[in-house]
C-alpha cells in the first residue's frame, strides 16, 4: 500500500472500506488491554450445560441404552409412558426413550461436524474475498447472492434425494448450504478492517498479505464469527430435523429426532401423542442451547451490548 | 431520483440472479436424480414406447440442448410441461400460488402483530418477569421445528380440544369451493356473501397461520426487544423523558420508530423465505399450495415443475428485500442522501 494512504487510514479517513466504519474510538482501544473477567453470563453457563449434557448422552447410548433403540417389539406398540418405557413405546415396540438417546448421536454428530466444515470453508473464502477484493470478490460475492435467493431446505432436498441417505452425505449437504452465509459475514467483517492502523503496522513490518489477512484480521473477527456460528449450529439442526421428518436424510428406522416425529405423525391424529412429542422437546433442547450459547456470545463480543 | 433509480438498478440485478438460480437447478435436478423416464413408463414397456416417451418429456436431446430451449421458452412466459399433471407449470404454478400466499399473509401479518408489541413489552421490562417470559416464549419459537409446532396445535386444538377442524386443506372435505376470483378463499367467500363458507374457510386456515404466525413472531420479537433496549439507551430517549413526555408516548412515538429498522429487515428475511418454508408447512396441513406442488415434484423428478418453483422463491426473495431497501428509504430519511 501506498504512503498516502497509510496516512488517510491513520487519520481515520478511509475511502476503500465498504462501509464507513472508523478506526476504534480511544474508549475502546484503552479498554482492550485492561483484563478484566467478566462473570459467564446465565445463558451462556446454561447453554453450555445442556450441550455437555447432550453430548454425553451421545456418548453414553453407545455403550448403554435403557433398551436396543433399532429393535421393534421391546414393548407392545404405542404403550403410554409408563414406569418400565419412560417416554413410551412407539408403533412398532421400540422404547422411545432410547430412541432419543441413540438420536443424539445423530442430530448433535451431524450439526457439529457441518457447521465445523461451513465455519471453515466459508472463512477461509470470505477472508480472501475480503482482503483481496477485485474480480475475486466480485465472482464470490455473486455466487452466494444467488445461493441465498435459493431455497435451502429445497437445495438440501434435491442433493440428498440424488445421493442417497446416508450421514456423510447430510453432512456435506447442510455444510454446503452454510457455506454462504459465513462467507459473507467473514467478509464483511475483514473489509471493515483491512486498513485499519493495526493491520497497515502489521504490512509495514513484512507480512505476506495472507499472514495480515489471516493471522492478523481474522483472530480480531472471531468473536462475531463464533456467535453466528453457533445460532448457525440452531438451524442446521432444524433443517435436519426436517429432512428426518420428510424421510430423506436418512434411513427410516434411524432413530434420527425428526424421522422420529414423521413416524409418530399417525399416532398424534388419534390420540398417541408422545411418539412426536418427546423428539421434538429433545430438538427443542439442542437448539435452544446453541441460541442461548449464540446470544451469550455475541453479548461478550460486542461492546455496545453489553451495558 | 435516487430511489426509483436504485430500484430500476435492483431490478436489473434479479436477472442475472434469477438466471443463476435456473441453471443451478436445471442441472442440479438433472445431473443429481438421473433419467426419471422409468417413473412415467409402465415396466411392462417395448423399448421404443421408452424411447417415445422420453422424447415427449423432452429428454431425448443432449443436456446443452435442453437446456438452451428451455431458456428460450422461458424468456417467452413458457414455464414448461409438468410430468405429473400434464399441464403447463405456469398454469400449476399460479393455480396454486393465492392458497400460499393467503397461508402466508395471514400467518405473518398475525406474527408481526404479535411479536412487535410482545417485543417492546419485553424492552421496557427488561430483565424483570414479563421479559423473561417474552424471552422464554421466543426462544422456544425459535428453537422448535415448525412441523412440530404444527402437529402439536393439531394435537390440542384438534384432537383433544376439537376446536378446530383437522389438517385436511383449504376447506373442509365436501365443501365446494365459491366461485373463482382472486383465489384468496377468504376474499372470494367474502365478495360472494357466502359467510358460512367464509366461516369455514378461516377455521381451516386458523391452525397453518397460527403456527406460521408463532414461528414468525418468535424472531420479530427478539430482534424487536433487542432494538428497543438500545434505542431506550439513547440520549435522545433520555432529554425526552427529562423533557417531561409521558412514558408511553416516549416508548412508541419515539422509541419504536427508530427501533423499528432492523425488524423490517427482519420481517424481509421472513417473507422472502415463505415459499420455501410453505414445503413443510403445507405438507402437515394438507394444503394445496406451492409447496405441496414443490415437494411433489421433487419426489417425482418433475424437473419444470420444481425450476418453476424456485423461480418464483427466489424472485419472492429478491424483492422482498428490494422492497426493506425501498421502505429503509422511506422510514429513515438518513438513507435518503447519496
Amino acid at each position: 500500500m501506498s504512503a498516502p494512504h497509510i496516512l488517510e487510514s491513520v487519520a481515520g479517513h478511509d475511502a476503500t472500506a465498504d462501509t464507513p466504519t472508523a478506526p476504534p474510538s480511544p474508549a475502546v482501544q484503552v479498554a482492550v488491554p485492561t483484563r478484566r473477567r467478566a462473570p459467564l453470563s446465565w445463558s451462556m453457563r446454561i447453554g453450555l450445560a445442556v450441550l455437555v449434557f447432550y453430548c454425553a448422552v451421545a456418548l453414553l447410548s453407545l455403550v448403554w441404552t435403557p433398551f436396543d433403540p433399532l429393535s421393534p417389539g421391546v414393548g407392545e406398540g404405542y404403550m403410554p409412558p409408563s414406569r418400565e418405557f419412560l417416554l413410551g413405546t412407539d408403533r412398532l415396540g421400540s422404547d422411545i426413550l432410547s430412541r432419543i438417546m441413540a438420536g443424539a448421536r445423530y442430530d448433535l454428530g451431524i450439526t457439529l461436524v457441518a457447521v465445523t466444515i461451513a465455519l471453515v470453508v466459508g472463512t477461509i473464502l470470505g477472508t480472501i474475498a475480503g482482503y483481496y477484493g477485485g474480480t475475486v470478490d466480485i465472482v464470490i460475492s455473486r455466487c452466494v447472492e444467488v445461493f441465498q435467493a435459493f431455497p435451502g431446505l429445497l437445495f438440501a432436498m434435491l442433493v440428498v434425494k440424488a445421493v442417497g441417505p446416508g450421514v456423510l452425505n447430510i453432512i456435506l449437504v447442510m455444510s454446503f448450504i452454510g457455506i454462504p452465509d459465513y462467507l459473507r459475514l467473514s467478509r464483511a467483517e475483514i473489509r471493515s478492517r483491512r486498513n485499519w492502523p493495526y493491520a497497515e503496522a502489521a504490512r509495514m513490518v513484512g507480512n505476506r498479505s495472507w499472514q495480515v489477512a489471516f493471522r492478523h484480521l481474522l483472530p480480531n473477527s472471531a468473536g462475531p464469527l463464533l456467535a453466528f456460528t453457533s445460532i448457525n449450529a440452531a438451524f442446521v439442526a432444524l433443517v435436519t430435523a426436517s429432512l428426518g421428518f420428510l424421510g430423506l436424510g436418512l434411513d427410516p428406522n434411524t432413530p434420527e429426532w425428526g424421522s422420529m416425529i414423521a413416524r409418530g405423525q399417525d399416532g398424534v391424529m388419534t390420540g398417541e401423542w408422545w411418539l412426536s412429542f418427546f423428539p421434538g422437546l429433545a430438538i427443542l433442547g439442542m437448539t435452544g442451547a446453541f441460541y442461548l450459547l449464540g446470544d451469550a456470545l455475541s453479548d461478550l463480543t460486542d461492546p455496545r451490548r453489553r451495558r | 431520483m435516487p430511489l426509483a433509480l436504485m430500484i430500476l438498478r435492483r431490478l436489473f440485478w434479479i436477472i442475472p440472479v434469477a438466471l443463476g438460480v435456473v441453471t443451478i437447478t436445471f442441472f442440479a435436478a438433472r445431473v443429481f436424480t438421473g433419467d426419471p423416464t422409468e417413473l412415467y413408463t409402465p415396466p411392462e414397456a417395448t423399448d421404443e414406447l421408452r424411447a417415445q416417451i422420453r422424447e415427449r418429456l423432452g429428454l431425448a436431446d443432449p443436456l446443452w440442448v435442453q437446456y438452451g430451449k428451455y431458456l428460450s421458452d422461458l424468456l417467452r412466459g413458457d414455464f414448461g410441461m409438468s410430468f405429473t399433471t400434464g399441464l403447463n407449470v405456469g398454469a400449476d404454478l399460479s393455480d396454486r400460488l393465492p392458497a400460499t400466499l393467503e397461508l402466508g399473509l395471514v400467518g405473518m401479518v398475525f406474527g408481526v402483530l404479535a411479536g412487535v408489541p410482545l417485543g417492546v413489552i419485553a424492552a421496557v421490562n427488561r430483565e424483570r418477569w414479563p421479559d423473561f417470559l417474552v424471552r422464554g416464549v421466543t426462544l422456544g419459537g425459535m428453537a422448535l421445528p415448525q412441523f412440530w409446532i404444527g402437529l402439536v396445535l393439531i394435537w390440542i386444538f384438534f384432537v383433544t380440544l376439537g376446536w378446530l377442524p383437522g389438517p385436511v386443506g383449504r376447506l373442509p372435505i365436501g365443501v365446494n369451493p365459491p366461485p373463482l376470483l382472486t383465489g384468496f378463499l377468504l376474499i372470494d367467500t367474502a365478495l360472494a356473501g357466502d359467510g358460512e363458507k367464509f366461516r369455514l374457510a378461516l377455521r381451516q386456515l386458523a391452525l397453518p397461520a397460527l403456527t406460521l404466525g408463532l414461528t414468525t413472531l418468535a424472531p420479530v420479537a427478539r430482534v424487536t426487544r433487542a432494538s428497543m433496549v438500545e434505542a431506550l439507551q439513547s440520549d435522545y430517549i433520555r432529554t425526552a423523558i427529562a423533557m417531561g413526555h409521558g412514558r408511553r408516548v416516549v416508548w412508541f412515538r419515539y422509541c419504536l420508530r427508530n427501533a423499528l429498522l432492523p425488524v423490517v429487515t427482519l420481517i424481509g428475511g421472513v417473507a422472502g423465505h415463505v415459499f420455501g418454508g410453505a414445503v413443510l408447512l403445507e405438507s402437515i396441513f394438507g394444503w394445496p399450495g406451492l409447496g405441496q406442488y414443490a415437494l411433489q415434484a421433487i419426489e417425482r423428478s418433475d424437473f419444470a415443475a420444481l425450476q418453476g418453483f424456485v423461480i418464483y422463491a427466489s424472485l419472492l426473495y429478491v424483492l422482498a428485500f428490494l422492497a426493506v431497501d425501498v421502505l429503509y428509504m422511506l422510514i429513515d430519511p438518513r438513507m435518503r442522501t447519496p
